[in-house]
């Protein structure tokens, strides 16, 4: 009878624990899993099924859920941000690759990079707006400060697209250089950083004149972007370099770059500034890097092609 | 750390090795830079392959030593069969069919989106089965293996997709080497099949090496020149002599409706749709007209060329 009271004691007792971790989620997009990993200690929590290849995840507005597009699934699964517990889950969304809301919260945006869709929906319902057929591959998105204008990179065709949300219109295509891929609004909103990967570089676009007036080099496979949430200075990952870029947007300049291994790729940095945590996409793991000493400290096991990453307590996307 | 983790591990950093060093290098100068993420799978798909080839080798070929169905003078015809199980299992077979189908499926893929029907995956259909990967796996397996069956079926029964098969069925000194044994136009009406196939279902990525290398190295084991019956099981999962007498001279090598034992993996599609033969007999391996003297080809090229050959002829008179 004892063993058995133990078991039903170590039972209980661990279900609060989980609940109270603070959680790090993990998409292992070659895996259809999420992985969870308790923030303080670094150790796995547990790995479960969300859909056919999650790639990207995005917060609701209102930062009740965290949504996880499964592109091969075809639909969005919505996640407690606290724990990642799934809490619904909305069918016949269109292969979802990269997700986006606008700043108004009006425009939930999907990129089908597989399909070369570009589907725009009502955020309050997901109710399909229009769907664009862009060439080729719409890999990342941005949207300008006012909300009418969605940013795509067109990976496929080395382009950058803007689509008016107001018209339902494409606005302009441009070319911007072999491969781009991460995209992203300066924090004085005023320019587009876009990561070129064919050039290893950072082209820097003027989005009401739709023109690249700088290119700064980067790594090699400069791909995505996060905000260090300064308001200043923003993280590129070279994904074909294993390395990352610290970009200072006020001078548009690279300040330093530090290595991170096996393809660096989707990223999140911690409330406090200290850590950045990326998924390292060719060799399962998480990469925790101390931003004090811009050296990978940690590394965490997780599934197959590790790719978005999310906690709630992190840093500002400013 | 646990023995299975160790090996994942271990497989993990060479596969990221290889991608980095060899592979990734390339792609920019092939306008692939796009495609780094397929590259990577590709990558797999290589050493997986390379792992699988080792593996076969050192669990069938003792085997073919110690219980051969056939006793050969030498393993001179089993030579060219090796160099198709290397362009299938190293991926530059799949590689072509990717570039030749992708596109097309894209295409259908794309087209049914933009008039409002999304394709299912298997747990659109059965829900229960998401969270539970063994069931989804075998129900998978099974799925694909039915659809493996009457591929096979329709490859014995049209006349003109006979004429490509025959490539498969020539081999007089049936080996585990013979699966991939195939004529290109065969290989592509496959592709098809299974492309078509996925779309209806779906393919679970985190699943999809494991049912691509389980099958094949069940397949591998069905061509082995082994004596060997699995006893009681032998209606349950296809075996040496089951497979070895469907390819038999004057039992199940042949066209129209007189062959027999179709399944890939399980009998059962046979029992069901009355196609098995479960005869104790070990008949010779090819095809009736080779013992006429009828020629397939020696060699790889002259096997796809012959098979060509008789492909027009099937279409022109009915008869390949």
């Amino acid at each position: 009878m004892r063993p058995f009271i133990i078991a039903l004691l170590v039972f209980f007792s661990a279900i609060p624990l989980v609940a109270r971790a603070e959680v790090a989620i993990v998409l292992n997009s070659g895996e259809g899993t999420i992985s969870r990993i308790d923030r303080q200690t670094y150790q796995p929590i547990d790995r479960f099924f969300v859909g056919r290849e999650p790639h990207h995840l995005m917060s609701l507005p209102d930062n009740s859920a965290v949504i996880v597009a499964n592109a091969v699934s075809n639909d969005l699964v919505f996640l407690d941000p606290k724990t990642g517990n799934i809490i619904k889950r909305i069918n016949h969304i269109s292969d979802p690759y990269q997700i986006a809301f606008s700043p108004d919260k009006r425009w939930f945006v999907a990129n089908s990079l597989r399909l070369d869709r570009v589907d725009v929906y009502d955020a309050r319902d997901f109710h399909l707006i229009k769907r664009f057929e862009l060439a080729s591959m719409p890999s990342h998105l941005a949207f300008s400060p006012d909300s009418s204008t969605v940013f795509i990179t067109l990976q496929g065709s080395d382009q950058l697209a803007a689509i008016d949300l107001n018209a339902l219109k494409i606005k302009w295509v441009i070319p911007i250089g072999k491969t781009p891929a991460g995209v992203i609004l300066t924090p004085d909103g005023q320019h587009l950083l876009v990561g070129v990967m064919g050039l290893d570089e950072v082209a820097v676009v003027d989005f009401k004149k739709a023109q690249i007036i700088k290119h700064i080099s980067a790594g090699k496979g400069t791909h995505n972007f996060m905000p260090e949430g300064d308001g200043r200075h923003i993280f590129v990952g070279n994904r074909s370099g294993d390395t990352v870029s610290i970009i200072d947007t006020k001078t548009l300049t690279i300040t330093k770059t530090f290595p991170v291994p096996g393809g660096p790729d989707d990223m999140e940095v911690s409330a406090d500034g200290k850590q950045l945590w990326i998924t390292s996409r060719w060799i399962r793991q998480v990469s925790i890097v101390d931003l004090a000493t811009d050296r990978v400290v940690r590394t965490i096991p997780v599934g197959k092609s590790p790719h978005g990453i999310f906690f709630e307590n992190h840093a500002s996307r400013q | 750390m646990t023995w299975t983790e160790l090996i994942l591990q271990g497989f993990t950093l060479t596969q990221a090795w290889v991608f980095e060093h060899g592979v990734e290098p390339l792609l920019p100068a092939f306008g692939l830079l796009a495609y780094q993420e397929e590259a990577f799978d590709a990558t797999e798909f290589f050493l997986v392959g390379l792992g699988e080839i080792a593996l076969l080798i050192l669990l069938f070929r003792p085997l073919e030593a110690l219980f051969p169905a056939e006793h050969w003078a030498n393993r001179k015809g089993v030579r060219v069969d090796i160099l198709y199980t290397l362009l299938h299992r190293l991926g530059f077979i799949p590689l072509v069919l990717f570039v030749l189908l992708w596109p097309l499926t894209f295409k259908l893929d794309a087209w049914l989106r933009l008039h409002g029907f999304i394709p299912y995956t298997l747990e659109d259909i059965f829900p229960s089965l998401e969270n539970r990967p063994l069931l989804t796996f075998l129900s998978y397996l099974i799925i694909i293996d039915f659809f493996s069956y009457w591929l096979h079926r329709f490859q014995h029964r049209l006349e003109w997709w006979w004429a490509l098969h025959g490539v498969h069925h020539s081999q007089r000194t049936m080996s585990y080497w013979s699966d991939d044994r195939t004529h290109f136009l065969d290989d592509i009406l496959t592709g098809a099949w299974f492309s078509l196939l996925s779309l209806i279902i779906g393919v679970p990525p985190g699943q999809f090496i494991l049912l691509m290398m389980i099958p094949r190295i069940l397949q591998s084991f069905a061509h082995a020149n082994i004596r060997w019956r699995f006893g009681p099981f032998e209606r349950v999962l296809v075996s040496p002599h089951y497979h070895r007498f469907h390819h038999g001279i004057g039992t199940g090598s042949t066209s129209g409706q007189q062959s027999c034992n179709f399944a890939v993996l399980f009998p059962l599609w046979d029992i069901l749709f009355g196609t098995a033969n479960f005869s104790e007999e070990h008949p010779p391996t090819g095809i009736s007209d080779q013992l006429e003297g009828r020629e397939y080809g020696s060699g790889f090229l002259e096997q796809q060329w012959l098979g060509l050959k008789r492909l027009v002829r099937a279409l022109k008179t009915g008869k390949a």
